[in-house]
């Protein structure tokens, strides 16, 4: 046993393409938590929170494209689909550099 | 105060141990009693369960020890958790590491000594290091996540791009450089074991080298020993605010380390009280909840909703009381301890006491 992290955080610097298919990384998992409903992405030693944008993001990260999901959401909430692309691609590019989701 | 919910259980299913590692922060002694059985393991993780805990992590001793394993670590993913195993590999093989992957295990973690053979098995006091990196090979064969655990001392600080490099190979995510913490038979080892503070600088250099090359590869974290730090480590996030420790004969503990560091506390068992009550109503995890049971300094300390005072179980073990700050704090009356044991550090002191099977108490 042994204790105490810190990190030393370090930051990297994606381009996200349209046609990448973002996917859950080996080893996280995504849940609803039994207290409060909210979905949870759980991975070795941490649980994330998720908002309810990432939420929606992350329930679409089944293989399809960034763009479909951004069109998908668009259309299900009624929403300006310039806004929502930029959104997605930020909560994907967030999810990313904590090493939560990968691209196909 | 209205308790929060615990997030995570760390479950001590053994404290035997096939190492001796000196730094281990298992108890050196402990009460007798007979080790939980598996329906009262599965008893215990479907309360956690119910009070909101999502993260298992099965450990020891040597959790592999238990036959039961697999079956637990079933029963933890069908309640919901994320299911983590905490290891030295010994004990697994090939079919075994298939077995827990078919159970549902989420991540394994696995500690290795060093990086080369004859320092690992000298300072695991038996020759396991080779059938180490084995399991690692099974772990990854099995698509099992696998974060590898070096805990860093004295004698192998100096090794560290090394180390650095056997993590590379095996296949690892994530690679913890972890400097010893001193608690059970570490604090016992303490002087054996604290690296000098040119070592500890050193070292973090070639880890942030290490973290800049291998970035969006392999995560790199590395520990400081916090005896080299000015202000404390905010230990469990507070106490029994999100963790809690149930050790091989029931005992709930807001820490692992709590039932040896502070032996005047009285810790409630899961065969006589649901772990519901523990958590919420519990002399043990209500002694250091919130910033109430403060003295001065932590009291009047802006930091307080920040480190939450350090570590109580190292205010025990430095200063003799836990509810004193973290002796490694800058405004600790006690910090001079902590400096005479970095003074002391060129000393002859170079054996260290082997960890062997905690020594029972009546």
């Amino acid at each position: 046993m042994c204790f105490g992290r810190s990190s030393i955080p370090f930051i990297m610097i994606t381009q996200i393409a349209d046609d990448a298919r973002p996917r859950l990384s080996r080893g996280v998992r995504m849940q609803i938590d039994r207290r409060t409903g909210a979905r949870l992405l759980l991975f070795p030693e941490a649980i994330l929170e998720l908002n309810e944008t990432a939420q929606e993001i992350v329930a679409r990260c089944d293989g399809r494209a960034v763009d479909e999901i951004a069109i998908d959401l668009a259309e299900h909430y009624d929403v300006d689909l310039v806004t929502i692309r930029r959104d997605v691609r930020e909560t994907l590019r967030d999810l990313q550099q904590r090493r939560l989701i990968e691209f196909e | 105060m209205i308790p929060p919910r615990p997030y995570a259980l760390l479950a001590e299913l053994t404290y035997k141990c096939p190492l001796h590692c000196p730094y281990c922060s298992n108890p050196t002694q402990i009460r007798v009693d007979v080790d939980l059985t598996t329906g009262e393991w599965h008893r215990v993780i479907r309360e956690v369960a119910a009070l909101g805990v999502l993260q298992i992590g099965f450990s020891g001793g040597e959790p592999l020890l238990r036959r039961d394993l697999a079956e637990l670590i079933a029963a933890a993913r069908s309640a919901g958790l994320y299911t983590n195993l905490i290891t030295s590999g010994v004990g697994l093989n090939r079919n075994r590491t298939r077995e827990l992957h078919a159970a549902g295990l989420d991540s394994v973690q696995l500690s290795f000594q060093a990086d080369e053979v004859d320092l690992a098995d000298a300072i695991a006091g038996t020759r396991v290091h080779d059938l180490k990196t084995e399991a690692a090979r099974w772990i990854h064969e099995a698509e099992i996540p696998l974060s590898l655990n070096f805990v860093i001392h004295r004698a192998n600080i100096d090794r560290l791009a090394q180390i650095i490099a056997l993590g590379e190979s095996l296949g690892s995510s994530r690679i913890e450089l972890a400097n010893t913490q001193f608690y059970g038979w570490g604090f016992l080892n303490r002087v054996q074991l604290l690296p000098t503070r040119h070592q500890v600088e050193h070292a973090r250099e070639i880890a942030m080298a290490a973290q800049a090359r291998l970035a969006g590869k392999i995560e790199i974290y590395y520990v400081l020993p916090d005896y080299y730090e000015l202000s404390p480590k905010p230990c469990l996030n507070g106490w029994g605010s999100r963790y809690l420790t149930v050790n091989p004969i029931g005992d709930v503990l807001p820490c692992p380390t709590a039932a040896s560091a502070i032996p005047e506390m009285r810790f409630e068992n899961v065969r006589r009280r649901s772990l519901e009550w523990i958590w919420r109503e519990s002399e043990s995890f209500n002694a250091f909840r919130g910033t109430e049971w403060m003295p001065e300094p932590c009291r009047s300390c802006p930091q307080r909703d920040i480190d939450f005072g350090g570590c109580r179980c190292q205010a025990a073990l430095v200063t003799g009381k836990a509810h004193n700050a973290d002796p490694v704090c800058k405004f600790s009356s006690h910090r001079p301890k902590i400096d005479h044991v970095i003074a002391s550090l060129n000393s002859e002191r170079t054996e260290w006491i082997p960890r062997s099977g905690p020594a029972m108490l009546a």
